[in-house]
């Protein structure tokens, strides 16, 4: 089970969590200026990386908050979780923790 | 506004029993079946006048993430960013009523003094108990009087924090639970604390 | 004398306490401290099962949990009768002690004459893929013929017919440090890491009793000590620090990510007298900083052919029995090697009296030490000669051995007679933890075994699973992987080992059987075959022969299964690479991983404070998602037909009442509550005035119906919000996430408030006047109080959120109350109600009410593929709001195609018939298989209101149907339908536009 650090309650288990899928993807200003295609790639288009990703997780049976994470999704290992609205972590600036894959 | 002419049924009634070899008894559990519970949400930009507000009226500070502060005739505990469970003794329905009115404009507040089950559990054995149900670390050094959770005990979420110890060096703690869950959670806990006795206290 | 093979004096068990344990209905004879395998083999036997697949007749390979031959089903307590019986126990492993029935497995009619042994001699059937081969042709054979067969023939034990009857206990712990194992380097290390009394220190060993492999032995000294006064003052040393717990009989069985550890610990197997309520197993589940792993090795066996004759063990574990059990496993052995350690084996026993000879396949030159300390001991040692086979079927009555010559040439046979073997083909690290771990394996050739590479977790090994097997090298490394620079002087080990993969012979090897996989019945000869037959990956050589399955996992079994593909494929051994490791290390209970989440208990019953009465008033439950509902409220005599037939006539002439408490309700709070509204849900907000309600509908950004239900407004920044029973965690979170996520500057917030008020439904004609008694401060006439209107106020001085709805079509009330007070008020209005004859009525009755009157239920009638449109309910769809989730979905094309399945009634031809509710429909059953469908039933009730069935489905293009006619699917073939409007009732009076 993984260990995620909620940046409110600091480190829990897994099964406190609900992972909501790939972050950083707004919803669009005014959906219904939007072609088909443009909305179509807003609902199910995914990146689906092997590596580092950038996930929405909700501290569900927590504190109810929801938060992004960078996982690696080979190894599980948690890169970095910060609040919703902050940009992507730039992982080269700030050592990583060691990777092994 | 009339009288209530009928009578209440708290959450644990015709549950609470004790179990197992109680004396001298493990745990020790009574429900705070008086004890008012209204949800605070801070308004937007709000937090720091709210904060003050509560200082002012109540005496206490508003508790950071995971952590729970006393103040006059109220508890206050953080149940995420933003959020609170205010407490308060035979509190009575008003309780919300008027904090709600107190924090006109800070705050957005809802009743919840029947929502919430809510069980005081103390005894030497308590932490065994807990961390039958509970993934967090409950050590006595790492979850200190005034620390507080959001999390699941026997798979029915749950709020824990931890009172003072008792005066003969026990731990205590408070758990509440969405009242539904009431009897779920006495078999889990009944199972769970029937190995090393569980005491009823008399009265929340 | 009912223990020949007992020793007079030694061993770790208790003299004082004798034992006995009833063993296929024989007794053996023991005492405290044994094992079953122990005491068999004081009895002077060795025959403790039958193979999987040719049913040979096997012995005790093994001291520990990687026994693959010696498996008994065991009944832990017979005495207390069924539910405490399980299978696959090691009898290596299976701490003895009086009253446990145990017996051994796969075999009939019994243990010495199996008629299955027949399968040996066919074993040129039964070669490497014969299932994959066998059972393909003809497809009829599949289920009648083959399933059968293959079912018997399946599995290892007889799965328990009854419910386990035992309690199983759990706890999390949290630890610093959580060690593995408690032989000299997991104790070096526990000591070394619980220096520091602030750290919390988990010492775990799967054994009943601490110290690991030091326990076998007899010679050494550490520091001066003898090795078991060691052991004992290192487990005194802990157990007195109050920061470490020490858990023997306690398997380490998996290691999951971010060092969340599971292990279980036998509580109550080993106790004499287990007070009744004692948990038989107990989970842990560890979450620790660090793990050190000091889990040992294991020793491999010697291929050679009929090597899995009884009475031939694994070196070690002969010393094992000598020393720890006191048991002689013969009066005669032969110690076959390729490497040092198990001369250790040879002294001790020689040392016990028995009768010893040494072949070593090794050159006398490549030998160390051990061989003339073996020598001048007096015992005769055969280097550079090969084992051929062993004799006997029962039991090993002797080796055939054969000088090897410098070309690897096979010379003349021998015969040594003797009555057991104890052989040893080396040894293999345990890196099962480490691996599950992820960590990576590296191969070292010195060694001839992988070892824990680069890590992935926070984890270090220690000792023997390390590679490092010299006493004091192990105790070093122990304490240095605690913390500490400590060292000991102890006894050197005899160490180092040339591996061999299959011994040498001279004999056909098509014609020889010489097991890789004692547990799978795997043979060098199946592993050539799988290779020859182009298996290559050792993974799937693992799976077409299943060398390195079952209840062992191969852990005797790897290295000679890998060493010898690499050696087929002529590669390097780090090219074949080694399967991967998997929990569990050794088999779990089931009880132990469910813990006290079983039957009723599985997951939790949320009850409303109505329950009581219903439970009282002989209600029938169902369960909605974790909610115990009352389904119907039978009379003496009714069936659920009758009941719920009665239950809708009385809401209909006079009033019913419902427990509908466990809708979502969520209050909406803020200044900007209504724009949140509007944003969330597709009707508009903004004019609905307080005190009004609104029947919303929320869609999935999808377009498609998420969920419904009335809204009201209680005041400008305040909205109560309804939603379906199922929907109601659901919902909440979907508006978090839109709050938190995409709109974190609305200024408005959401609390579940489901749980603080109850609702009771009061539905009929004669609603009003049960309700209206009791309540003050609102006015209850029809004009200040109208259908679709909420007031706050009291009842029977309780405060109270009154709503007049209705999702019956009939005059109705919601009465919501704080719960606390909700049994009370419901038996006021219950007694009030006696004058119209009240009826309580349940969630049966309520959904005929509705669908009587066309309203769709959310996630009945839709099913995450429905849109507004599809359901009818396009009206409540806001045509002027500029954006709300899901409003550009239903743009789409393909939300907007005629043909889209739609929402009608459907009433079978035969009024008495109720379809099936998730029934097929077609316009044409006499097409060929497979017919075009056109859709589906969603609901499907009798009506007595109506005097008839009544159904609503999804159709494709139905509400151009209707009146069509079609046919629906029954179990016994087509029955005719036609397609109608959904609305099958028209209530008299009161006009309802819910």
């Amino acid at each position: 089970m993984l260990l995620i650090r909620c940046p409110h309650c600091g480190n829990r288990p897994e099964i406190e969590f609900h992972c909501g899928g790939e972050a950083h993807i707004a919803r669009p200003e005014t959906p219904s200026e939007m072609t088909d295609q443009h909305w179509a790639e807003f609902l199910y288009y995914r990146t689906n990386p092997k590596g580092m990703h950038a996930e929405r997780w909700q501290h569900r049976h927590g504190c109810g908050r929801w938060f992004n994470a960078l996982r690696d999704t080979v190894t599980d290992k948690f890169a970095a979780t910060y609040e919703m609205g902050s940009p992507r972590p730039d992982l080269a600036a700030t050592p990583a923790p060691a990777r092994t894959a | 506004m009339s009288e209530i002419s009928v009578k209440a049924v708290h959450a644990f009634d015709g549950l609470i029993t004790p179990v197992g070899e109680t004396r001298p008894a493990g745990v020790v559990v009574s429900e705070r079946t008086e004890l008012a519970l209204a949800a605070v949400l801070a308004r937007k930009r709000r937090a720091g006048d709210l904060a003050a507000l509560v200082a002012n009226e109540f005496g206490c500070h508003l508790p950071a993430p995971a952590r729970r502060t006393e103040g006059r005739d109220i508890s206050v505990v953080s149940t995420g960013p933003g959020a609170w469970l205010a407490c308060r003794e035979a509190g009575g329905y008003g309780f919300a009523e008027n904090l709600a009115e107190t924090m006109q404009g800070v705050a957005s507040v809802t009743d919840q003094s029947d929502a919430f089950a809510v069980l005081r559990l103390t005894g030497p054995r308590v932490r065994n108990v807990l961390a039958k149900g509970i993934h967090l670390d409950l050590d006595a050094n790492v979850f200190l009087p005034g620390h507080a959770a959001v999390t699941q005990c026997g798979h029915v979420g749950v709020s824990l924090w931890r009172l003072d110890d008792l005066a003969g060096g026990d731990a205590a703690f408070e758990i509440a639970m969405f009242r539904s869950y009431a009897e779920s959670f006495w078999h889990w806990l009944s199972v769970s604390a029937a190995v090393y006795g569980l005491a009823v206290a008399a009265g929340g | 004398m009912s223990q020949p093979f007992r020793r007079s004096s030694g061993g770790h068990i208790d003299r004082t306490q004798p034992i006995t344990v009833s063993f296929n209905g024989k007794t053996l004879h023991g005492y405290r401290g044994d094992t079953i395998a122990s005491m068999l083999i004081a009895s002077g036997s060795h025959l403790a099962g039958r193979s999987f697949k040719y049913h040979r007749p096997r012995g005790i390979l093994s001291h520990g949990s990687d026994e693959p031959n010696a498996l008994l089903s065991v009944d832990w307590r017979p005495e207390k009768g069924e539910g405490r019986r399980d299978p696959n126990n090691r009898a290596s492993v299976v701490e003895a002690r009086s009253g446990l029935k145990t017996a051994t497995q796969n075999h009939w009619p019994s243990l010495e004459t199996d008629i299955g042994a027949v399968n040996d001699l066919l074993s040129p059937v039964f070669v490497a893929g014969f299932y994959y081969k066998t059972f393909m042709w003809p497809r009829k054979f599949w289920d009648k013929v083959y399933e059968p067969f293959i079912r018997k023939a399946a599995g290892l034990g007889d799965a328990p017919e009854v419910p386990d009857a035992d309690r199983y206990a759990n706890r999390h712990a949290h630890a610093d440090i959580l060690v593995v194992g408690a032989g000299p380097a997991g104790l070096s290390a526990a000591l070394a890491a619980s220096e520091d009394g602030s750290k919390r220190v988990i010492l775990a060993d799967e054994g009943f009793k601490l110290g690991g492999a030091l326990l076998n032995d007899v010679t050494s000294e550490i520091d001066g000590k003898p090795a078991a006064v060691w052991v004992e003052e290192m487990v005194a040393q802990l157990d007195a620090r109050e920061n470490v717990i020490v858990l023997p009989r306690t398997t380490v069985f998996g290691y999951y990510n971010h060092n969340h550890i599971a292990m279980v610990e036998r509580v109550a197997d080993h106790r004499d007298n287990a007070p009744d309520g004692l948990a038989r197993e107990r989970l842990w589940q560890v979450r620790a900083s660090k793990v050190i792993i000091a889990a040992g090795s294991h020793e491999r066996p010697l291929v050679f052919e009929n090597n899995d004759r009884p009475g031939i063990m694994l070196a070690e574990s002969a010393r094992a029995f000598i020393n720890r059990y006191a048991v002689l496993p013969g009066k005669s052995l032969v110690v076959a090697t390729c490497g040092a350690s198990a001369y250790r084996t040879a002294l001790d026993a020689k040392a016990a009296g028995m009768d010893v000879k040494i072949v070593d396949i090794r050159l006398g030159e490549d030998c160390g030490p051990e061989l003339a300390e073996a020598r001048s001991a007096g015992i005769d040692v055969l280097t550079g000669h090969t084992v051929v086979k062993a004799l006997g079927t029962k039991r090993v009555t002797g080796v055939v051995v054969a000088p090897l010559g410098n070309d690897g040439s096979v010379g003349t046979r021998r015969t040594l007679t003797c009555d057991c073997v104890a052989m040893s083909g080396g040894w293999t690290p345990s890196v099962h933890l480490f691996s599950q771990s992820r960590g990576k394996l590296a191969f070292d050739a010195s060694l001839d075994a992988f070892l824990p590479g680069q890590s992935a977790q926070e984890e270090v090994s220690a000792g023997a699973c390390h590679g490092i097997y010299d006493l004091s090298e192990i105790i070093a490394d122990g304490y240095k992987a605690g913390g500490s620079d400590t060292s000991v002087s102890a006894t050197a080990t005899f160490t180092g080992f040339q591996p061999v993969r299959v011994l040498p012979t001279d004999a056909d090897p098509k014609k020889v059987k010489a097991f890789i996989d004692f547990q799978n019945d795997v043979t060098a000869k199946d592993i050539k075959l799988a290779v020859r037959e182009g298996f290559e990956s050792i993974e799937h050589v693992k799976r077409y022969t299943t060398t390195g399955m079952a209840t062992d996992q191969g852990k005797t079994s790897n290295m000679n299964a890998l060493g010898l593909v690499a050696g087929l494929l002529d590669r390097p051994l780090p090219a074949i690479g080694t399967t991967t490791f998997r929990p569990p290390y050794t088999p779990v209970t089931f009880g132990a991983l469910v813990g006290p989440s079983r039957e009723d208990r599985f997951e939790p019953v949320r009850t409303t404070a109505i329950d009581p009465w219903a439970v009282a008033n002989g209600a029938e439950f169902e369960p909605v998602g974790q909610w115990r509902r009352a389904h119907y409220f039978p009379k003496a005599g009714e069936d659920m037909h009758a009941a719920v037939a009665r239950e809708c006539k009385a809401v209909r002439t006079s009033v019913g009442i419902f427990d509908a408490s466990t809708l979502g309700k969520i209050e909406v709070v803020g200044p900007d509550a209504a724009e949140f509204m509007n944003r969330i849900y597709t009707n508009a907000w903004a004019k609905l005035k307080v005190g009004g309600c609104r029947y919303g509908l929320m869609l999935g950004e999808n377009g498609f119906v998420m969920d419904d239900g009335v809204v009201a407004r209680l005041a400008e920044d305040r909205f109560h919000v309804t939603t379906t029973t199922g929907g109601a965690p659901r919902v909440f979170q979907h508006m978090e996430d839109y709050l938190q996520t995409e709109w974190p500057d609305l200024d408005v917030f959401i609390t579940s408030i489901t749980e603080q008020w109850a609702a009771i439904a009061v539905q009929g004609p004669n609603a009003r006047k049960v309700v209206e008694p009791f309540v003050s401060d609102i006015d209850m006439s029809e004009g200040a109080f109208p259908h679709m209107a909420v007031r706050e106020g009291f009842i029977c001085g309780v405060p109270t959120r009154l709503f007049r709805v209705s999702f019956t079509g009939e005059t109705g009330f919601e009465v919501n109350v704080p719960v606390d007070y909700a049994e009370a008020v419901w038996k006021t209005l219950y007694e009030e109600g006696r004058k119209y004859d009240i009826t309580p009525y349940g969630t049966e009755t309520m959904h005929v009410l509705r669908c009587e009157m066309g309203f769709i239920i959310v996630g009945q009638e839709t099913d995450g593929t429905a849109t507004p449109d599809d359901v009818g309910l396009s009206g409540l769809v806001s045509k002027k709001k500029p954006d709300f989730v899901g409003m550009r979905s239903l743009a789409r094309p393909d939300m907007l195609l005629p043909d889209r399945k739609q929402l009608v009634g459907i009433l079978a031809k035969d009024p008495n018939e109720v379809l099936e509710e998730g029934a097929q429909v077609v316009e044409d059953p006499s097409l060929p298989v497979p017919v075009p469908m056109i859709g589906h039933v969603t609901s499907s009730y009798f009506s007595s209101n109506c005097g008839r069935s009544i159904a609503m489905a999804m159709i494709k293009g139905g509400r151009a149907r209707i009146d069509q006619t079609v046919w629906v699917t029954t179990p016994k073939g087509f029955t005719e339908a036609t397609i109608s409007t959904s609305v099958f009732h028209t209530v008299q009076g009161e006009k309802v536009d819910a």
